[in-house]
């Protein structure tokens, strides 16, 4: 395949601008899925502030995590407040539930790895993944500074892609269509700024043409830019030198046949 | 427009680049960002809801007990948490039935009262109404207390704080196009060059032979393109010229050995000799194929392959820390600065061996070796899994680093006339410092996105890409200039020339113990500190290069116009360590950090070059004995004692004066020998300086 000048530069500048398009649109999105992904933990970190508040409130009275009462309806009542939330869970130090909105798991015990955030986040909200599930839970400690357990609230993984899904695909789109357009103007432009230098060459090229295979003079252009007063010069140049050795040529030749 | 010339061309390629790029991206990212407000602002709710929801119920709890709403006792107590660990909202209020403002924290009641007495929210909705006040997002919440409505719970937003982070994600996409740009331009310049002017050039030089009537060469090249095409027919021409000179010749020398007659042979030499004279053929028996280096076609590789080692310039030291926290004997901090120092300790010591290596090998040959440890150091770096093993491969890549820069000198170096130095040099910074500005700044982003260890692997692959172009587009060459001496030999008689060794030690090594203390060290692991995340820190440590390039080209017409070079060396100087105590001035937040880039960027950018620029006056007499190279080579090994020390000093004052202070001492430091050097900078005059020379005589 011929590769023009134009094609050349519509490629590098369609490449870039391609490579831009995508590498921007990738960036943006996933930045904005951050600052999404941050706002539901925050309100879900909220629901579980609350709770975490209520049942630090009762164990500074001194009451054991496992015996306070009225928590399962607590845990409930949040989860009827938001249809997202898939379930809030309290569990203690040696891992065993002691209250869940799902009741069938009370009494089983959470993976070792639910614990380790509880040993070195401090007091800050903590995000878990679990297959589909994502949690986020704070740890529950009483007015002596020791953790009692935590509180883990679950969430659909899947929630902020079906929030953002119809949202990319529109952008998808438009970024197609847009990328389309610009693409074909890219080709378009590039062409013809390139026309300039296409048909200067093409032009040189013929005036070199002339000379030497129709054996005529260039033409001087007056006003003619440096490169093509040059190259005029040249043709002449090469139209003498060819003038030249075609006469010493005659000349050698007529004193040969002088024997 | 001329042809042989990259700039008309190159310029209005540039502008269809930002016509075609910019406007895309400014119609995408308007939608885009239009699109995402709507997304956030139904989340936004949901919390507001959720919140007020919540605050509803225990107040309508205490109403319900019988309290009336105005004797509510502590509700400033019970809204403070929420507002503390809530920074999006901006203020909680309650309401009486009637909308006069009982309780509020966070905004002037005079501000939404009015607004209040004036709305009739009514029941509401478990949802609560939105509704819209001056600057603010409130949504209200009913309070029931026995199914009668009390007043309202009222949760209020900042209109702003969308916006604000629309902006954040606005400042990463504005981050990716500036640096397409710049990556834009240099393909551009790339495809320009290579297929354009380059070529085109290469014709003038060969047309200004021809009209002198020397036909000896023709033109490289055999792309098919329009120049290919033309080119051709050049060639062809040519060779149809050089066809028939050598037929005649031929001819004359058959007449010559042939004829019998001693006047015709006679007569047949003296054509001969007029047309030797007239014009110039080959001697070799065809015309020999004209192929000129070019700075230019280095360039894009030089460009790939900084690019590549800046993508981890702001968060080498953040990434080295996460290895590890402390080691025995060396404190957290110096853990982190040790990286730093090590690869600029290897570029050190590697650059003069590297030097060596061109002249041997030919920088094509360099380049591609000096590929291999860059590669596999970053690899490595990518899979490091402690301290120890990441100063190797930090080791690594800075003997790569050294062998590819100076490959790339090699060959600029190279391909100019010695008066074109100075012009070819500039094609060498001007590429670094484009590397700096992009390579910096995407790699904050992407650092961010894919985190620091795969950021290592992308540097990897494209360091392979500069080799690939490399390998595909320069022609072997087997001898390289003579590039650096050995150092130590003459490094005495250079340290004798007072000017020079203040020149050095004031001036050249506290510029680039700012450079890598301050800027590469402090201000990521100070930022960090700050909670700054990685894109932000490398948008702030750009504003380096880019002030560097903006005073950069004026300091050096300034140099060359006034022939004030010392002054302006120390005073550039002067200007990095005072503003590296800006946030003495300005805190220690980031305003006071951007101050202080940005003044060591003006800073470096106005000595740099008129520092270079006296050193043939300076060192007279050693460049003409040992030569400018070998002499600009000892700066250069003086400088990167400068950037091994930064790093470890910075760290070291740490533990002393905090991160803030190891700054400001760092800066003192420097604005100190710059004040030595502003005093002595007065002895040094204008013009050469022969004493030495004569002193040794």
């Amino acid at each position: 395949m011929s590769w023009s000048l134009s094609r050349k530069v519509s490629v590098a500048l369609l490449g870039i601008l391609m490579s831009t398009m995508l590498v921007t649109g990738l960036f943006g999105y996933y930045k904005f899925a951050d600052v999404m992904s941050a706002m539901v933990n925050s309100r879900y970190s909220f629901v579980i502030f609350t709770i975490k508040q209520k049942l630090e409130d009762r164990l500074a009275l001194g009451l054991p995590l496992r015996s306070l009462r009225q928590v399962q309806e607590l845990v409930e009542l949040e989860k009827t407040r938001d249809e997202q939330i898939l379930g809030i869970q309290i569990f203690d130090t040696n891992r065993e539930v002691l209250f869940d909105t799902d009741r069938g798991t009370i009494g089983s015990r959470v993976p070792p790895s639910w614990l380790e955030p509880l040993a070195v986040q401090g007091a800050q909200p903590f995000a878990l993944n679990d297959d589909d599930i994502a949690m986020v839970g704070l740890p529950l400690v009483n007015t002596l500074g020791k953790t009692e357990g935590a509180v883990v609230l679950r969430y659909p993984a899947a929630y902020l892609e079906h929030q953002l899904g119809p949202l990319l695909r529109r952008l998808v789109g438009e970024f197609a269509l847009v990328l389309a357009g610009f693409g074909l103007l890219a080709v378009i432009a590039a062409s013809t700024l390139l026309g300039d230098v296409r048909s200067r060459l093409g032009a040189m090229t013929a005036a070199l043409d002339h000379t030497l295979r129709r054996n005529q003079p260039p033409v001087p252009v007056p006003g003619a830019p440096e490169f093509e007063s040059r190259f005029t010069e040249f043709c002449a140049k090469a139209h003498e030198a060819v003038e030249q050795i075609g006469e010493a040529s005659d000349e050698v030749e007529r004193l040969d046949r002088l024997a | 427009m001329r042809l042989d010339s990259s700039r008309s061309l190159l310029t209005r390629l540039f502008i269809l680049a930002i016509l075609v790029l910019a406007t895309p991206l400014a119609i995408v990212s308007f939608h885009a960002m239009s699109e995402f407000e709507q997304g956030m602002i139904p989340e936004m709710d949901k919390k507001a809801a959720a919140i007020g929801r919540d605050v509803a119920a225990q107040v309508s709890r205490a109403i319900g007990y019988g309290i009336p709403i105005d004797r509510l006792v502590g509700v400033d107590d019970f809204f403070a948490p929420l507002l503390d660990n809530n920074p999006d909202i901006r203020y909680l209020a309650i309401t009486d039935g009637v909308g006069r403002v009982m309780f509020i924290s966070g905004a002037a009641r005079d501000e939404l009262e009015p607004h209040y007495r004036s709305a009739d929210p009514g029941d509401g909705t478990a949802e609560g109404v939105k509704s819209s006040i001056g600057g603010y997002l409130d949504l209200a919440l009913p309070l029931l207390a026995r199914g009668q409505l009390s007043g309202h719970v009222h949760v209020g937003f900042d209109q702003g704080y969308v916006a604000s982070r629309l902006r954040d994600i606005l400042a990463d996409v504005l981050v990716v196009v500036a640096a397409s740009l710049i990556i834009a331009f240099e393909i551009l310049l790339f495809v320009v060059f290579v297929n354009v002017t380059g070529p085109l050039k290469l014709v003038g030089d060969l047309l200004d032979k021809a009209r002198r009537g020397d036909f000896s060469h023709l033109p490289a090249g055999s792309s098919d393109d329009e120049v290919g095409r033309f080119l051709r027919a050049i060639q062809a021409a040519l060779r149809q010229l050089d066809g028939r000179y050598r037929a005649l010749m031929a001819y004359v020398d058959e007449v010559r050995q042939a004829h019998f007659d001693k006047g015709v042979v006679e007569k047949v030499g003296a054509i001969a000799d007029r047309l030797n004279f007239q014009y110039r053929f080959s001697s070799s028996g065809k015309p020999e194929v004209l192929a000129e280096r070019r700075a230019t076609d280095i360039r894009l590789a030089l460009f790939l392959f900084v690019f590549a080692e800046e993508l981890s310039r702001s968060f080498m030291p953040l990434f080295a820390g996460k290895l590890a926290t402390s080691l025995p004997g060396l404190s957290a901090e110096m853990v982190m600065a040790l990286p730093i120092a090590v690869f600029m300790a290897a570029i050190a010591l590697s650059s003069p061996w590297g030097g060596r290596l061109a002249e041997r090998m030919g920088p094509r040959r360099l380049f591609l070796w000096g590929l291999v440890p860059s590669v596999i150091g970053s690899l490595m770096t990518g899979i490091a899994f402690g301290v120890f093993d990441l100063l190797l491969w930090r080791a690594l890549t800075g003997i790569g680093y050294a062998l590819v820069t100076m490959a790339c000198q090699s060959y600029i170096s190279g391909a100019l006339k010695s008066d074109q130095r100075a012009q070819g040099m500039g094609v060498y910074v001007a590429a670094v410092l484009t590397a700096g500005i992009t390579g910096n700044a995407l790699g904050g982003v992407v650092a961010e996105r894919v985190g620091y260890r795969v950021s290592f692997f992308i540097s990897a692959v494209v360091v392979a890409l500069a080799g690939l172009l490399v390998s595909r587009l320069l022609a072997p060459t087997e001898t390289a200039p003579r590039l650096a001496a050995d150092g130590a030999r003459h490094s005495m008689r250079l340290l004798r020339n007072w000017r020079f060794t203040v020149l050095m030690l004031f001036s050249a090594v506290p510029s680039k113990l700012a450079l890598t203390g301050f800027l590469f060290f402090l201000v990521p692991v100070t930022l960090n500190h700050g909670n700054w995340d990685t894109a932000d820190i490398a948008r702030v440590m750009v504003l380096y290069p880019l002030s560097m390039l903006a005073v950069s080209p004026l300091a050096a017409r300034l140099a060359d116009r006034l022939g004030w070079r010392a002054g302006q060396v120390a005073l550039g100087g002067l200007i990095g360590g005072a503003g590296m105590l800006a946030p003495l001035v300005l805190g220690s937040g980031p305003l006071g950090i951007a101050a202080a880039i940005i003044c060591l960027g003006i800073s470096h950018g106005m000595s740099a070059s008129p520092l270079l620029a006296m050193l043939p006056d300076v060192c007279w007499t050693e460049c003409r004995s040992l030569g400018t190279t070998n002499v600009l080579a000892f700066v250069r090994l003086m400088e990167r004692a400068g950037s091994v020390a930064g790093p470890l000093l910075a760290a070291a004052l740490i533990p002393l004066w905090g991160l803030t202070g190891a700054g400001i001492i760092l800066g003192a430091v420097v604005l100190v020998l710059a004040a030595v050097f502003a005093v002595a900078s007065a002895a040094y005059g204008s013009g050469p300086h022969i004493e030495t020379e004569e002193d040794a005589a």
